[in-house]
């Protein structure tokens, strides 16, 4: 490992010293007249992202070990940290002066983990990634703000996450009992699960440590059945610090699915097809349902936010260049997602950031009552911001869901599931239009009801800017998609070295030619 | 054309879609706080270079003397991954483009300028200042955007923001229910024409693949599909058709007029600029963009000219015996919009758009006239309410008379030449459509000339309380442009027809080609070089005697006998009743669709409150239940979680272990 190698990880650098500044400058903060915990991580953050900038794209380099840098990895530092700009500033005011030194570097410290993941080559190293994802968060929600809730909400985040991390764990051991390796690039190999290849087909000990994989990482991006502790996480959390969980534990969680079934080269059972099927279509309808049920805001978008895994589920059942068409790439569209999702939902949460007054917390939907009135521009940032989530035109929303499904519609009739995926994308278009019921809801109550007690809205300029930022950038990313669109699409080709596609390769040969590959039973 | 004409092109093209919309978000971002009452000026600087924009485009065209002079140039892929294409943010430029754009800019600009003064009281700005002119420019914007867009997709996206646009303005004053309701009226109606558009739109890329214009076009006159095989007569027509349905809505037209008299409630330069001049236009224009798809069916060309017609006709009846100025004005905006479809329909493109172009004018020029009349009578537009304004408003009579005479095809005025053209070429293809254009053209006359008497002449009458005052230069400078505008624009159609030549390469190879009348034409070529007086006259000389006839009857009727207009209302109370009341269109519509709408309505909202409600209740009373259960079994919360995420994994593996 030369110097040189290490440059390549310049942005990963800076945010591991930036943290450690931040700490030292948060630790100081009781003398200070001017609080700098905040730009300071601004500042880190912006860095990072002109070293991104100046390093360029990867081209699969691996001279450091235990990482993988590729244009995935290129990728994911630009939306991370441009995404995490925008969550220091949402969070700029958010805990107590004396605290903010610590927030602001566990933020750091999280968007490091997102970094690492993408760049992770390496079992052991994935799972530490993830967790540097996670365990930052769990202090992130204690401390955002000084209520029993918060840390009720903390301890339940951090004992489910610890379970979800003691099966990832066991997941990934399996995985190297049956592979051989922890290098995620060999694992494939060492698998021989390239039925096509060499006929073998996958051990039952891979299949287990594939599902127990799958199982952690289910929860780190909330889907059914491992979302249930999301709407009480989100209700106890700030609103600012829930903006960003929405965000990178789920980005993460879908890298490292990404990588899994990369490392599976998207060969995998029927019954795991059949499973993901589920999984994702569940929690969809699940998300939707319960959000449409819901009158506190941040838990409607907390179970809004299990809904849109759903939807990035069915692009990653896809798979990359899977069918025809310019839309075939489904990991493209899922990162093309990720990161749009990403901007609306921290925008919706920053819109209830502006909105409140003094002390008081707007959580319901008595709260924002009317509330176009008194914040006008927060309101239509938050409009903007709902129609994306919505998935209307003219905002991004609407591009992400054209991708998502466009690529699911474009699977080609070789694909022995495509029926079923097509279905499945079916299922998503009638969430999406369940979803447009609540999330007008929100539209129609900001604008359409009288306020219950009007009051000068007291929040601070960042969060302000991180709305006015979010909400420009869809409709911008409306305009004007293509270079992030192109760019997702370039981030996936190290994944597809090899034509991929779900080969229908079952434990048994026979049983394979028992069930048509075209079946719609999910019995199978 | 050479690359640098292309560039110049391509650079005016963004600017005439960008300065209007930084103008529209300057206007809406800084003028709360900032501008206050100079909110106007953004607006007014963004049109105006769009205007400069369409001027420079406008001459650059003019300049191409040999090759093709259509430009098809790509701005950038909207959507678009790794090398494919899928749609693309293109500009058509070409004559019509061209026209088109000067139009709409032009008038912009004038209406903008005009609106400075309208939208205040006393100097004050009025409530929403600057949303009105972050509205109205948002509007050039999108409406540039329909015009320049080079590809369907475009046109569809430029077709519904100007309705959106049209929605917001006509809802303007939305703290009267009146204004609410009709800019509801107009969105719905609209909703029905753009449902038949997006069909059609949605066809044309399922028959063609692709929804670029050129290469639609192309396909379409080679009769092919996509995938090349024959285009069927049934196919196309019902694409024409469908497209004609997108027209009827946005150009008012049989049977989804009664969105635009409603649309009056707006103010007045809204009217005058969206309702009149420019967005009740885009059907004709989108009509004569599609020419390949329209001419390719000579059934929906048949259409199209019949309900023009019947349009132009209808309009004008009622129009009769309206009494409110802005309504009269509409309903002629209605039945002038008629002759244009009825142009097209009669494969006279080219005419169409010249009285599109001179309309322009003088139908803005009597929009804003009228505003200035409302703007002194403190908001009161009934005829009946005031009169003899002749000199309290001496420039402004003048001006609306000019409007009027050109709008009554007064001879020389430019009304008269293009609506002589249409006509003419009306009586070509279908001789019942002409005569039914020579009867409108009469009556136009009469009830413009009805409305200027009925307001500027006769003793002076005006409503109590109100302090009748000339309007400001800011809002006669726009009148006296126009004025010269509705005088002279029609001479370019005449004395060797430079309009004519300049459209020409647009509908060469469409309407031109495809007309049956000029086939036959070709025939008598020789007796065509050398017509005789009364074939080359005669049409001209008699629509200007039924423009002076009418003129003369309103005169005869409004001014000295005044007594006879009461006379034969008396005698026919049902014509008049049925004219005044517009053929009972309305009540039909909301006795046949919209009351069985809202009972339909009315129902399913019973059965959300009881029915879905009660469902509702039942789906979440399980997970609720099983909750219940879960919880009698767990002594807290967080373990009951951990508990079921175990069991749900353990029951998953062992699933797909021995499935």
């Amino acid at each position: 490992m030369t110097l040189d190698a290490l440059t390549q990880l310049g942005p990963e650098f800076m945010l591991l010293i930036g943290a450690c500044i931040v700490l030292i400058v948060g630790a100081t903060a009781a003398s200070q007249r001017v609080q700098w915990a905040s730009p300071v991580a601004l500042v880190v953050v912006l860095l990072a992202i002109l070293a991104t900038w100046r390093l360029g794209v990867p081209e699969g380099d691996t001279s450091i070990p235990g990482l993988w840098l590729t244009p995935l990895t290129y990728y994911v530092r630009w939306i991370t940290l441009g995404i995490g700009a925008l969550v220091i500033l949402a969070n700029w005011h958010q805990p107590s002066e004396s605290e903010r030194g610590e927030y602001m570097a566990m933020i750091l410290f999280s968007l490091l983990g997102v970094l690492l993941t993408a760049s992770a080559n390496d079992l052991v190293v994935l799972f530490f990634t993830i967790e540097l994802v996670s365990i930052p968060t769990y202090v992130l929600i204690a401390l955002s703000r000084q209520d029993a809730r918060a840390a009720e909400s903390s301890v339940k985040y951090f004992f489910l996450g610890a379970m979800s991390a003691a099966i990832l764990a066991y997941g990934l051991s399996f995985l190297y009992g049956a592979a051989g390796t922890t290098t995620i690039q060999t694992v494939g190999s060492g698998l021989s699960v390239a039925g096509h290849v060499t006929g073998a087909p996958v051990s039952s000990t891979a299949l287990v440590g594939w599902l127990l994989i799958f199982a952690g990482l289910a929860f780190k991006v909330a889907a059914v059945p491992l979302h249930v502790y999301v709407a009480d996480v989100y209700e106890g959390a700030a609103s600012p610090i829930t903006g960003m969980l929405g965000f990178v534990p789920k980005l993460a969680g879908f890298i490292a699915l990404i990588k899994i079934f990369a490392a599976f080269d998207w060969t995998l059972p029927q019954s795991v097809f059949w499973l993901v099927w589920i999984v994702a279509a569940v929690t969809m309808t699940v998300g939707n349902t319960l959000a449409l049920i819901q009158r506190n805001v941040k838990r409607m978008l907390a179970y809004s936010s299990v809904a849109h895994t759903g939807y990035m589920l069915v692009a990653l059942l896809v798979g990359p260049v899977a069918g025809e068409g310019p839309m075939r790439d489904g990991v493209a569209a899922l990162l093309f997602y990720v990161a749009i999702y990403g901007t609306m939902n921290l925008g919706a949460f920053a819109a209830l950031t502006a909105f409140k007054t003094g002390q008081r917390a707007v959580e319901t939907l008595d709260d924002i009552a009317g509330l176009a009135a008194r914040a006008p521009i927060a309101a239509l940032g938050l409009a903007v911001c709902a129609f994306s989530l919505m998935g209307f035109p003219p905002t991004a929303g609407f591009l992400g869901k054209l991708y998502v499904f466009g690529s699911a519609f474009s699977l080609g009739e070789s694909h022995p599931f495509h029926q079923a995926v097509i279905a499945l994308a079916i299922i998503g278009v009638i969430n999406s239009a369940i979803g447009a019921a609540y999330y007008l809801r929100i539209v129609s109550t900001i604008y359409v009801r009288a306020e219950d007690a009007p009051a000068a809205p007291a929040s601070g300029r960042p969060v302000r800017w991180c709305l006015a930022v979010c909400s420009i950038a869809m409709l911008i990313l409306f305009a004007w998609p293509s270079q992030l669109a192109s760019q997702a699409r370039s981030a996936t080709v190290a994944l597809h070295a090899t034509p991929t596609r779900y080969h229908a390769v079952s434990e048994d040969p026979d049983a394979a030619n028992d069930t048509s590959p075209d079946d719609f039973d999910p019995g199978h | 054309m050479t690359p640098e004409t292309l560039d110049t092109l391509k650079l005016c093209g963004i600017v005439i879609l960008l300065a209007p919309l930084a103008g529209a978000i300057l206007a809406g971002a800084l003028g709360p706080r900032l501008l206050r009452s100079h909110a106007h000026w953004p607006a007014i600087l963004g049109v105006g270079a769009a205007f400069a924009g369409a001027v420079v485009i406008f001459t650059q065209m003019r300049g191409v003397t040999e090759g093709a002079t259509t430009a098809l140039l790509p701005v950038y892929d909207w959507i678009s991954i790794g090398t494919n294409s899928i749609f693309r943010v293109e500009f058509l430029i070409d004559p019509l483009t061209s026209v088109m754009l000067l139009t709409v800019t032009g008038v912009s600009l004038l209406v903008v300028i005009y609106s400075r003064d309208y939208m205040r009281e006393h100097d004050h700005p009025e409530r929403g200042y600057e949303r009105f002119f972050a509205f109205l420019a948002l509007f050039v914007f999108s409406m540039c955007a329909l015009v320049l867009g080079g590809n369907f997709l475009l046109l569809y996206l430029g077709w519904e923001a100007v309705g959106l646009c049209s929605y917001l303005l006509i809802g303007f004053y939305y703290g009267r229910p009146a204004a609410a309701a009709a800019a509801k009226k107009a969105f719905l109606v609209n909703r029905v024409g753009d449902f038949g558009f997006g069909l059609g739109i949605f066809l044309i890329y399922l028959t063609f693949g692709t929804l670029e214009y050129g290469a639609v076009f192309e396909l379409v006159q080679q009769g092919l599909t996509g995938t090349g095989q024959a285009l069927s007569d049934g196919r196309i027509t019902t694409i024409a058709l469908l497209l004609l349905c997108g027209a009827c809505g946005k150009s008012a037209q049989l049977p989804l007029h009664v969105w635009l008299p409603d649309a009056m409630e707006g103010p007045s330069p809204v009217s005058a600029l969206i309702h009149a001049a420019t967005m009740v236009t885009a059907g004709v224009y989108m009509i004569a963009r599609c020419g390949a798809i329209f001419t390719a069916s000579a059934t929906a060309m048949t259409v199209v000219a019949v309900i023009g017609s019947v349009t132009a006709l209808f309009a004008a009846t009622i129009a009769l015996t309206q009494t409110d100025m802005k309504r009269i004005l509409a309903y002629s905006t209605i039945s002038q919009l008629g002759y244009m479809v009825l142009g097209v329909g009669v494969y006279a493109a080219d005419s169409a758009v010249f009285h599109l172009f001179t309309h322009a004018f003088f139908k803005a020029l009597l929009f804003l006239g009228a505003g200035s009349v409302m703007h002194a009578m403190g908001g009161i537009i009934d005829v009946r309410q005031f009169g003899g304004l002749k000199r309290i408003l001496p420039w402004t009579f003048r001006t609306f008379v000019i409007g009027s005479l050109a709008l009554a095809g007064f001879p020389l005025l430019s009304g008269f030449f293009s609506k002589d053209e249409i006509i003419h070429h009306a009586l070509q293809a279908h001789p019942i459509l002409g005569i039914m254009g020579l009867v409108t053209a009469l009556l136009t006359a009469f009830y413009t000339f009805r409305m200027v008497f009925l307001a500027f002449a006769g003793p002076e009458r005006i409503p109590e309380g109100v302090h009748a005052h000339e309007s400001g230069k800011w809002m006669l400078a726009p009148l006296f442009v126009l004025s010269i505008g509705a005088i002279g624009a029609g001479y370019l159609g005449v004395a060797g027809k430079p309009f004519h030549t300049f459209l020409a390469p647009v509908f060469e190879h469409t309407f031109t080609a495809a007309n049956p009348a000029a086939h036959g034409a070709a025939h008598g070529a020789a007796e065509a070089a050398h017509p005789s007086f009364w074939a080359h006259y005669g049409l001209m000389i008699l629509s200007g005697a039924l423009s002076i006839i009418g003129i003369a009857a309103a005169y005869v009727l409004y001014v000295q006998q005044n007594w006879i207009p009461g006379l034969v209302k008396a005698t026919f109370p049902r014509v008049h009743k049925m004219f005044h009341n517009k053929y009972f269109v309305d009540e039909i519509y909301d006795a046949g669709l919209v009351s069985p709408a809202r009972n339909a309505g009315r129902v399913c909202v019973g059965l959300d409150d009881y029915l879905i409600d009660g469902l509702v209740w039942l789906a979440t009373a399980i997970p609720r239940a099983f909750g219940y259960l879960v919880r009698t079994f767990q002594s807290g919360l967080l373990q009951g979680y951990g508990l079921s995420m175990v069991a749900g994994i353990a029951v998953v593996v062992v699933w797909v272990l021995w499935a």
